[in-house]
């Protein structure tokens, strides 16, 4: 059965729209949100509700979780100081826009879902601020997934849409300890595992306007990236009538972001 | 010179233990530095008279670098230093009478000296932790899976990992091994392959277990304080 995955919308709910027409038009009714429903855009309780009028099941994202816990990432979630300060706008206009009951409804999304063998997760099983990219240390990915007792993690968080395949791993050990003194050789062999990401809805970073999210077929384990075109002329003038930084209209525009991602983006915050 | 560190964790606010560890440093040859990993303080007994010792070593002592461990982090939240955070992980274990205890074993100006100590060490490429990269109360041992410990290594970026907090002594090194990798996106496939860095997590004990780590040749002597069994071809005068 195929079933759909999308992720980071922020609050761009043209974007949202037609990606959930897009999967409605093939015939799929499961689909689960890895978060990000707000932050950046214009229209964050219209996207949270209709999250919630659809009933899809949805995990936290690191916005989501900024907004009730309030900003207390390190500061090298951000690469500079502007990039630091126009986020803080934007959490703080997000925060303004909120009803009380959208907030109440981020606020109960869980950090992870599971499903079987299947795990989903906004950034990583250890935090909705790590970021698993696809040219992440092999094992250091693999044991992400491994670790959380997963075949598949499903995350979005990157923006960045891809499907990345671990296997034929091993890695030989020897051993000296103080109670024989002596060296033990042994080889582990790794698992295969898989880590999909679904990009993102509302904000593309994979260098097209396009949205993106992912179809699962959990017979076959195929996955395909899918790119749904919409309205972004309607999102940005919405961001700049919003009286949100207007960089976020043009990196929209573009397909790329340039700004708000950390410069490590292996590093994750100590909260 | 050759550069010979000794590392120790675990005393728990024993400072018999911690003057028969000077004591054998003395009569080992080619000690640099001392680095002690955490858990200076435990519920056991009163901790000032090590924590004054260790701030004002003896004259002949190794003078020692420290770092926090799990026990620190256990006093350091309950007392209010970790934000909103308390010892929920020792109360979790052990109840609200470890939780009081330990409390009573440290008076306020050692505190803050205990405050203010470090997660951890990078000295030239190997990190010194009580824990690991990942938390202080990351309990490695030598059968953590590899992976993980692949893992705690690449967080640092370092290729030897120091920790404390098993208690155990062990010296596991990564000799081998690797992993293929596929990723498809939106401009088609690469595939990507990996080799195992040598790399190595090192156990250094508690209490009278101790170890020493010989910078030059990267070989390690597990060692207890106070024993003459194990120091065989170890330099001791």
């Amino acid at each position: 059965m195929n079933h759909a995955i999308i992720s980071c919308l922020h609050a761009n709910l043209p974007a949202a729209e037609a990606v959930l027409n897009d999967i409605d038009r093939q015939g799929i009714d499961t689909i689960t949100c890895l978060g990000d429903l707000v932050g950046y855009g214009p229209q964050p309780n219209e996207v949270v509700e209709l999250i919630r009028k659809r009933d899809i099941a949805t995990c936290q994202g690191c916005w989501d979780e900024d907004i009730i816990d309030g900003l207390n990432a390190c500061e090298c979630s951000y690469p500079s100081q502007l990039a630091e300060r126009r986020g803080h706008l934007a959490h703080q206009w997000t925060d303004d826009q909120l009803t009380d009951e959208n907030k109440s409804f981020l606020a109960s999304l869980p950090t992870s879902l599971r499903r079987d063998r299947l795990l989903f997760v906004h950034g990583s099983p250890n935090s909705q601020h790590e970021y698993l990219l696809p040219d992440m240390d092999a094992f250091a990915a693999l044991e992400r997934v491994e670790t959380a007792g997963a075949d598949i993690l499903f995350c979005g968080h990157t923006h960045q849409p891809y499907v990345r395949e671990l296997r034929d791993g091993s890695i030989r050990v020897r051993l000296q300890n103080a109670a024989h003194d002596c060296d033990q050789g042994e080889e582990l062999t790794l698992p295969m595992r898989k880590i999909v990401n679904a990009g993102s809805v509302g904000e593309p970073r994979h260098g097209s306007t396009n949205a993106t999210y992912v179809i699962h077929n959990d017979a076959t384990d195929e996955v395909e990236i899918k790119e749904v075109p919409y309205d972004v002329g309607r999102t940005c003038q919405a961001i700049v009538e919003a009286g949100l930084p207007k960089v976020f209209a043009w990196r929209l525009s573009h397909g790329f972001e340039f700004a708000e991602q950390a410069e490590d983006a292996s590093h994750v915050c100590e909260r | 010179m050759i550069e010979r560190w000794a590392l120790v964790s675990g005393l728990r606010g024993d400072l018999e233990t911690y003057d028969l560890i000077q004591r054998d440093l003395k009569k080992t040859r080619g000690v640099t530095s001392l680095f002690v990993l955490g858990d200076l303080v435990g519920p056991e007994r009163n901790c000032d008279a090590l924590l004054d010792r260790i701030k004002n070593p003896h004259r002949g002592d190794l003078k020692p670098d420290c770092i926090y461990g799990w026990w620190e982090e256990q006093l350091l939240a309950e007392r209010g230093f970790r934000g909103e955070r308390k010892a929920d992980a020792l109360r979790l274990s052990q109840g609200e009478d470890a939780v009081n205890a330990l409390l009573n074993t440290v008076n306020p100006s050692n505190l803050n000296w205990l405050a203010s100590l470090q997660f951890g060490f990078i000295e030239l490429d190997c990190a010194l932790i009580h824990g690991s990269s990942s938390d202080v109360g990351d309990n490695l041992t030598s059968e953590t899976s590899p992976l993980i410990l692949l893992d705690r290594l690449t967080r640092l970026n370092v290729n030897r990992l120091f920790t404390a907090r098993s208690t155990k002594q062990f010296h596991l090194e990564l000799t081998g091994g690797g992993i293929n990798s596929q990723v498809k996106d939106l401009n088609g496939k690469r595939e990507q392959q990996q080799e195992v860095p040598k790399r190595s997590v090192i156990g250094i004990g508690a209490g009278l277990n101790y170890t020493l780590y010989d910078v030059g040749s990267d070989k390690t002597h597990f060692l207890t304080a106070g024993s003459q069994t194990k120091t065989k071809g170890m330099g001791f005068a």
